[in-house]
Parts: structure tokens; C-alpha cells; sequence
């Protein structure tokens, strides 16, 4: 009972602002959000294979899996700048998931597979609503696998590096401003989906047994789904000049450089510090080239050709652990993430704001070995204003204000043997 | 057990809450909108499609205006409805245009503008009641001073406005007495485009208002509208050269598609003693010039100028308008002045234009009222804005905020001009009047 007053406890506490940066989800083991994401300098469970390779083989057993899922809950708010009109989001519900497999052959050397979703967008709006011309729904995902080798030395440093391969998804809908008899809209669908190529390297040193280190780097991915489908929907007199095409979307994923670092002060506590840098800025533009272009299609597509100018962010993180005895342990963290988006880009496909992320978590251990992971991470958007494109040459491009909050519990199982 | 039903109970009571955001705060600032009148000319009238039709009056710019005035405490707005999708039924009045298939001189089918065909409203009788829209489509702004513009007796002699005709109170009445009589706390005035605007649409054939004129005329409209305090504001004049009615048909839509024809041209000039070169692609159309000291008193078109919209399509396809009459006798067939604005009058046009706007300036200030400037606003129009994910420009039918007339905005337009006379208003009077949620406003309806 005290634990689950702890978790309450930890969820009420977060009186504070803010929302996700960008698209990359950071939901990556129910473990690791129990404290605030960190993880670059853990060596816990396989889940290492992705926060840092070369933490692979400090794994305290031959054999270690580890999967789970987070049930990712977005509300957000929009209102108009200068329109009595007020919206909100649809109730989408996003689960990213993750499944690790570490084994280690020999004594220094682990082989593993890891596979997730680091990447990640989905929202909707109703679809009448006024940003409709903007945006109605976009889902976008990126299920990653990454096998995986490890290698340490005399139980102080660890290297390893995987090779990732990334299945990415896109859809996207929107109305399209032409108006049928019965002041109707059109409509915009594209669809596509791409394998594309990245690596994941890393190194862990334990300078003494206690202490770790760890700095890791994830390559970025050009995402760009070539020949995805563009379906238009528009009155029959206009549809010659809206056809059906291919269309090329481009959405590079960001690289990330981490660093780690934890102590574990006696046999109870550990505590840690991340600091992750996202290269945002390739994310200049998620362009949509139509293979044949009309003037028509490209004015639908404008608007998200248009640069979307994100700069590179540190996400600082801090998480602790406490093991209460044998069965539970709980968790706690935080972290605070800037947001990538400047206020002029500031679209309802992606409202971010600067995010404090408040994080808890539990394990149950029935037996020695496996544990029954659970965690919540509570976002709390402060309210952000801005405008989808900057107000130039008397355009006014959809300004208003959105309030944004994330609920996120997640489920995992993690068994070393 | 009962921890997760407490967790998932407590999870429940989060994910139930929306968020919340302060909605938006109306408020009238210095201003009461208690009254609300417009005053003008067809921009106002809700004039669209080529007529002045039931739909088009509700998505009159005023009308879209009053209804966010009216968040703020105005009272109803009444307009002269016409009870006809069509049109207004006089001499010569046109038929609402829409979008739809016809047929040109070589059997081509395509979409464009077409007359639709229906009962219009009997111009008579008079609507019978008081109105906030003295909207008059074609009235120049000295005619708002007139006596008997709505007077049915003399609409057969040119003296009276039909429209105006609709909704005068007496047949002795002028607008500005009936505005006046209305006793408005707060108008909105769109005048003048109508001195400029006539003299482009006949092809430099009508007059433009002298400046000093069209001062004291607009002067003497606004002391009659502010003599009871009312506040407002008004429009200055876009320039009337840059709207679609202009701009469609290029000044060297003349294509030769085959060198034979090129060559057949070439050798008709040099029979005519022209000294005119065709090649294969776009030349400009021949205009008649009477400065000119060639035979048949001729000239090509150059950059800049321009052709109307309403250039017979039928005669430059098939029988040559523009160049060389296709039928006996064959001779050079410019196409006639009244569909051509040429670089002199356009000029004049500008200038004419310029002039008033600085007239328009000084008679804010002097009456304080608020300056809507339309004249930036339609020129941003011209190379492309975006609002609320709607990309406009001033382009014909493609552009999206024009209607089928090339003259007078389509209800999206209108939506989009709203809002440029509401943000005139929340600058002038410290107010915080909502703007109309263009998005929910059709632009061209296309079949």
C-alpha cells in the first residue's frame, strides 16, 4: 500500500508545465522511465542494448530479456489567438513498445537484439475542425531492430555498437480548401512506409564497481519514404488537376549523443544523471515532393515543405532507485526537455513545448531474476502560443495557444537467467 | 487487487480532463457598436457572381462584420434581401455566374463562369423596411449625396440606382440621408472604388473622378455619418488594375501554334504594310491606336497592359479578334478599345487612385476614424498569403478569394476582408472583436 501511495504521491506532486519535443517517444523500457529515462550509464537488464551498447556486457547473467509497453495518452487544448474558438485533440492512444534480448556466449562478450519504437508521432483533431487544412491526423512511426555486439574489458569498460534497421510509417490526412456544391471540402490522404539504415554506439566504464559511465550515440535516419501514396478527394470538375500520385516524403530522425552517469550508494539506493543531445536540426523540413506535380498539389503540400527550422536540444535527466527488499523496488526521476520548435512553426500537428517530465515506477520480483515492471510518466503541458508560419506579407497563419499533458503508464517483464 | 483498481481509478480520473485555456475575451474598448451600419458601394452590398443574389448578400463583408459585432453587444443588422438565387430583375441586369461546362466556337467543352438561369427578384417594390447596409452597387462616391437616386421615376433616364431603388425610404431620398436617419453608433465605409473602377471596366471610355471632387464628396459623406458622434471605419481604395477582372487574359494570349500560320500572318502584315513580326508561340493582340500614323491606325499591345475578362472569347478563337479577321474582308481586327486598358490609362488609373488614398488618410485622421488599408492588403493578396491553412491569391478562380466576376470577392474573401476591417477596428478603438473564422466560408464552389 505505501508504494502505490508513493506512486500517487509521485503523480500529484507534478503541479508543473509542459510537452514533448519534438517526435522522438523515449519510451524505451518500463524501468528506465520509472527514472526519468535515464539509462545511457545502466547495466541492469538488456534493455542496454539500446541506451548503450557497451553496457551489454556488465549484464549480471547469461541470459536477459526484457519487453513491455507504454500506453502513451495525449489531451491537448488549442485556442485561437484572435477567434472565439477553442479545440481539443482527439483521445488517440499511442503504444510504443520495446523487446530486448541480450546473451553473452562467454564472459565478456554479448550478442543481443533489440527492438523498439524510438520515434514516433500520432495525433488527430476532429475533422471539421478549423486547423483542418493544416492538419487532421498524422500518424508516423518507427519500429527499429538492432542487433547488437558487446565486448568489456577486465570488468571496466565496455564497447559495443548495433546496427539498426528502422521500418518507418507515415500517414497523414488533411482537408484540402476547394469547395464542392454544398460548400464541401476536399481531401488530402497520403500513406507510405520505408526501411532505412542507422547504427547505435556506445561505451560504459566502470571506474570503480559502484560508479558507471557511459556515452552512447545513435546515428540519424534519412527517413524519406519514397513513392508513398497521395490521394486527393476533390469535386469531379477539378479532380484531373488533382491526381493521384506518388508523393516523396522526407522526415529525417535525429541523432543523439547521451551521457550517463549513477552511483550506488550501498546496497539499496542508486542514483543517476543523463544528459541527452538531440541533433534536431536535420529536422529542417518534412517535405512532401510530388512525383507530378500541378500547381494544385504543391499549394496542398506547401505548407509542410515549408522549413520547419528546429535547433539542437539537451534533455537533462535525473533518476533514482530504491530496492525496499527483495520483492519491490520503486523508482522516481525527472527530467526537463526543451522543445525544439520555434514559436513561428508552432503547428497543431506537432504543438510541443518545453516539457518537465515527472516519472515513477515499481518492480515486483516473484522470484529471484524476474521482475513485473511498472511505470507512469505524467507531462504536463504549460500553455504555448505561437503561429504555424511566421506572419509575412499579411498572411496569418492559424496563431493561437495549446495546452498540452501527456498521461503515460507503462507495463514491462524483464527476466535475467 | 486494490492497488490497481487504484491506479487505474486514479489513471481514469486524469485522463478524463481536457485541458484548459482561457477562451477569448470580447470586449468593445472606446467603441459602441450598439448601431452598426456600412455604407458604400457593391463591395458592400454583398454584390458577387456578376449579381447581387440572396447567398451573396449573407455573406456580405458587412454582414460578416456585424455578426462579430454583435458578440459585443451590437444589435441585428438588417440588409435589402433580394429573395432570388439569381439576381435582380431590371434592364439589363446579368444573371448570377457559377462554375460549369460550356462550349466555345471549336467545340472545346470546358469549366468557367456561366450564366445561371432562374427567376431574379422583381426590382419592385421597394423592400418596405429600414435597412444597415446602404450598400449600392455601382454608386461613385458623389452619388451617395444625390436626391432621387432611389427613385423608381427615374430610373429609365440614368438618374437613379435600381439597387438603390430597393431600399430607399422616400423616392427623394439620398444614401447618406437614409444612413443619416439610421442614427448608427458605429459604420463601416467602403466608397470611392466605383471613381476609378468604372473607368477600367469600360476600357478608359468612362470618367474618373477628379481628386478634388472626390475630397470634397467624401468629406461631406463623412460629416453626415459622424455629425451624431458615431464612430467607424473606412476603406481606402485597393488598386483596381491588380484584381482577376484584369489580370486573366494575358496582352499576348495570341498563340500560333504552327509556322505555317506564323508565316500566313506575317505575309497578311506585309500586305497591310504593318510592321509587325509574329512568331510561332504567344504575341500580343492588335489594339486600335488613333495616334497611330500606320494604316488602319493599329498597334500591338505591350507589356503591362491589359485586356478585360470580358473580351469576346468566341471572336479572338475563330474569327481573329486581336489580329486578322478570319471571314471576308480580311482585314486587321484589333480588339476593341473597350476591352483594353492601356499603359496611359492605366497610369491614370493609378494616379488617380494614389490621390485618393492620401484623401481617404487625411479624412481618417481629420474625423478620427479607423483606416482599413485594403490598398496593402489587396496588393499582399497579389503575391500570395496563407491564412489559417488556406493559401489565397488574387489570381481568377484558382486564387480562391475572388468570385466568378473577377471583380467582387467570393464569400471566403469576404471572410478574409472582414477581418481586415475588424483589425482596422480593434486598432482604432482599443477593442477586442473576434475575427470570422474564415475557414468555415466557401470559396468558388466548383462543380
Amino acid at each position: 500500500m505505501r508504494k502505490v501511495t508513493l506512486l500517487l504521491l509521485c503523480i500529484f506532486i507534478t503541479a508543473l508545465n509542459s510537452f514533448a519535443g519534438g517526435y522522438q517517444v523515449g519510451l524505451h523500457s518500463t524501468r528506465n522511465i520509472g527514472m526519468g529515462l535515464i539509462g545511457t550509464s545502466l547495466s541492469y537488464d538488456a534493455s542496454a542494448l539500446f541506451y548503450n551498447p557497451g553496457g551489454a556486457p556488465f549484464i549480471d547473467s547469461k541470459f536477459s530479456i526484457s519487453g513491455g509497453a507504454t500506453f502513451l495518452m495525449a489531451r491537448a487544448t488549442y485556442q485561437s489567438q484572435d477567434q472565439v474558438y477553442q479545440e481539443h485533440m482527439n483521445h488517440d492512444m499511442n503504444y510504443p513498445f520495446y523487446f530486448y534480448f541480450a546473451y553473452k556466449p562467454i564472459k565478456d562478450l554479448s550478442i543481443g537484439l533489440a527492438v523498439n519504437t524510438p520515434y514516433g508521432l500520432s495525433m488527430s483533431w476532429p475533422d471539421t475542425w478549423q486547423g483542418r487544412y493544416l492538419i487532421q491526423s498524422v500518424k508516423f512511426s518507427a519500429v527499429t531492430i538492432q542487433p547488437t555486439v558487446s565486448y568489456k574489458f577486465k570488468d571496466i569498460v565496455g564497447i559495443g555498437a548495433g546496427f539498426v534497421i528502422s521500418y518507418g510509417n507515415v500517414t497523414l490526412s488533411k482537408a484540402v480548401p476547394i469547395s464542392g456544391s454544398g460548400n464541401t471540402d476536399g481531401q488530402a490522404n497520403i500513406k507510405g512506409s520505408t526501411v532505412k539504415y542507422g547504427y547505435n554506439i556506445g561505451v560504459m566504464v566502470h571506474p570503480i564497481k559502484k560508479l558507471s559511465l557511459g556515452i552512447d550515440y545513435r546515428s540519424r535516419i534519412d527517413m524519406a519514404v519514397k513513392d508513398a501514396k497521395a490521394e486527393f478527394t476533390v469535386p469531379v470538375s477539378v479532380a484531373t488537376k488533382f491526381p493521384n500520385m506518388n508523393v516523396d516524403v522526407t522526415l529525417p530522425l535525429p541523432a543523439n549523443l547521451d551521457f550517463g552517469i549513477s552511483y550506488e550508494i550501498g546496497e539499496k539506493w542508486m542514483i543517476g544523471l543523463g544528459l541527452n543531445y538531440v541533433f534536431w536540426n536535420v529536422y529542417d523540413s518534412l517535405a512532401f515532393d510530388f512525383k507530378t506535380p500541378t500547381p494544385n498539389t504543391t499549394s496542398v503540400a506547401s505548407h509542410q515543405a515549408s522549413a520547419k527550422l528546429y535547433t539542437n536540444r539537451l534533455i537533462t535527466r535525473l533518476g533514482a532507485q530504491y530496492k525496499i527488499n527483495p520483492m519491490f523496488t520503486v523508482r522516481a526521476g525527472g527530467y526537463y526537455d526543451p522543445t525544439p520548435i520555434p514559436s513561428d512553426r508552432l503547428d497543431p500537428m506537432l504543438p510541443g513545448s518545453n516539457e518537465i517530465g515527472l516519472t515513477c515506477g515499481l518492480s515486483i520480483y516473484p522470484t529471484k531474476g524476474l521482475s513485473i515492471d511498472a511505470s507512469f510518466e505524467y507531462l504536463m503541458g504549460s500553455e504555448r502560443s505561437g503561429i504555424s508560419s511566421p506572419d509575412e506579407n499579411g498572411s496569418h497563419n492559424f496563431a493561437g495557444t495549446y495546452s498540452t499533458v501527456f498521461y503515460m503508464p507503462g507495463i514491462g517483464l524483464t527476466y535475467n537467467f | 487487487m486494490k492497488k490497481i483498481f487504484l491506479i487505474l481509478l486514479s489513471l481514469a480520473f486524469f485522463t478524463a480532463c481536457e485541458r484548459k485555456i482561457d477562451t477569448f475575451t470580447v470586449s468593445s474598448g472606446t467603441a459602441n457598436f450598439k448601431k452598426y451600419i456600412s455604407i458604400g458601394n457593391s463591395l458592400v452590398a454583398g454584390y458577387a457572381d456578376g449579381a447581387l443574389y440572396t447567398t451573396g448578400q449573407k455573406y456580405s463583408t458587412p454582414n460578416l462584420i456585424a455578426g462579430q459585432l454583435q458578440l459585443a453587444g451590437s444589435g441585428a443588422f438588417v440588409q435589402p434581401m433580394v429573395k432570388s438565387e439569381y439576381g435582380v430583375d431590371f434592364p439589363g441586369s446579368a444573371y448570377r455566374l457559377v462554375l460549369g461546362p460550356s462550349t466555345d466556337c471549336k467545340g472545346v467543352t470546358s469549366l468557367g463562369p456561366v450564366p445561371l438561369i432562374g427567376a431574379k427578384d422583381p426590382l419592385l417594390p421597394n423592400v418596405g423596411y429600414a435597412v444597415n447596409n446602404f450598400g449600392v452597387p455601382g454608386a461613385k462616391s458623389f452619388h451617395m449625396l444625390a436626391p432621387h437616386y432611389g427613385d423608381p421615376a427615374l430610373l429609365a433616364l440614368g438618374k437613379a440606382n435600381p439597387y438603390f431603388c430597393r431600399f430607399a425610404q422616400t423616392a427623394a431620398s439620398s444614401v447618406l440621408q437614409d444612413a443619416m436617419a439610421a442614427s448608427a453608433t458605429f459604420f463601416t465605409m467602403q466608397l470611392g472604388d466605383n471613381d476609378v473602377l468604372s473607368y477600367a471596366l469600360s476600357g478608359g471610355m468612362d470618367t474618373i473622378t477628379s481628386p478634388a471632387f472626390f475630397g470634397t464628396v467624401m468629406g461631406g459623406v463623412l460629416q453626415g455619418l459622424t455629425s451624431n458622434h458615431a464612430q467607424g471605419v473606412i476603406a481606402n481604395i485597393p488598386d483596381v488594375t491588380s484584381i482577376p477582372f484584369f489580370t486573366t487574359v494575358p496582352y499576348n494570349g495570341l498563340v500560333l501554334a504552327r509556322q505555317s500560320l506564323v508565316d500566313s500572318v506575317n505575309y497578311a502584315m506585309s500586305v497591310f504594310h504593318l510592321p509587325f513580326t509574329y512568331h510561332l508561340g504567344q504575341n500580343p493582340f492588335l489594339i486600335p491606336d488613333p495616334t497611330s500614323v500606320l494604316p488602319f491606325k493599329v498597334r500591338q499591345m505591350v507589356a503591362g497592359e491589359l485586356v478585360l475578362l470580358t473580351v469576346p472569347q468566341d471572336s479572338m478563337k475563330c474569327y481573329g479578334m486581336g489580329i486578322v479577321r478570319a471571314i471576308p474582308p480580311q482585314l486587321p481586327y484589333p480588339i476593341p478599345k473597350q476591352f483594353i486598358l492601356t499603359l496611359e490609362d492605366i497610369a491614370k488609373l493609378k494616379t488617380a487612385t494614389a490621390a485618393y488614398n492620401e484623401i481617404i488618410k487625411g479624412l481618417a485622421a481629420n474625423f478620427k476614424l479607423g483606416l482599413v488599408d485594403l490598398n496593402t492588403r489587396m496588393n499582399e493578396l497579389q503575391s500570395g498569403i496563407v491564412w489559417d491553412g488556406i493559401a489565397l491569391n488574387a489570381q481568377f478562380v484558382t486564387g480562391g478569394a475572388f468570385s466568378l466576376d473577377g471583380i467582387h470577392l467570393n464569400p471566403r474573401g469576404c471572410a478574409l476582408s472582414a477581418n481586415f476591417f475588424i483589425d482596422a477596428i480593434n486598432k482604432q478603438y482599443g477593442s477586442t472583436i473576434p475575427f470570422v473564422d474564415i475557414t468555415k466560408y466557401p470559396g468558388v464552389i466548383f462543380p
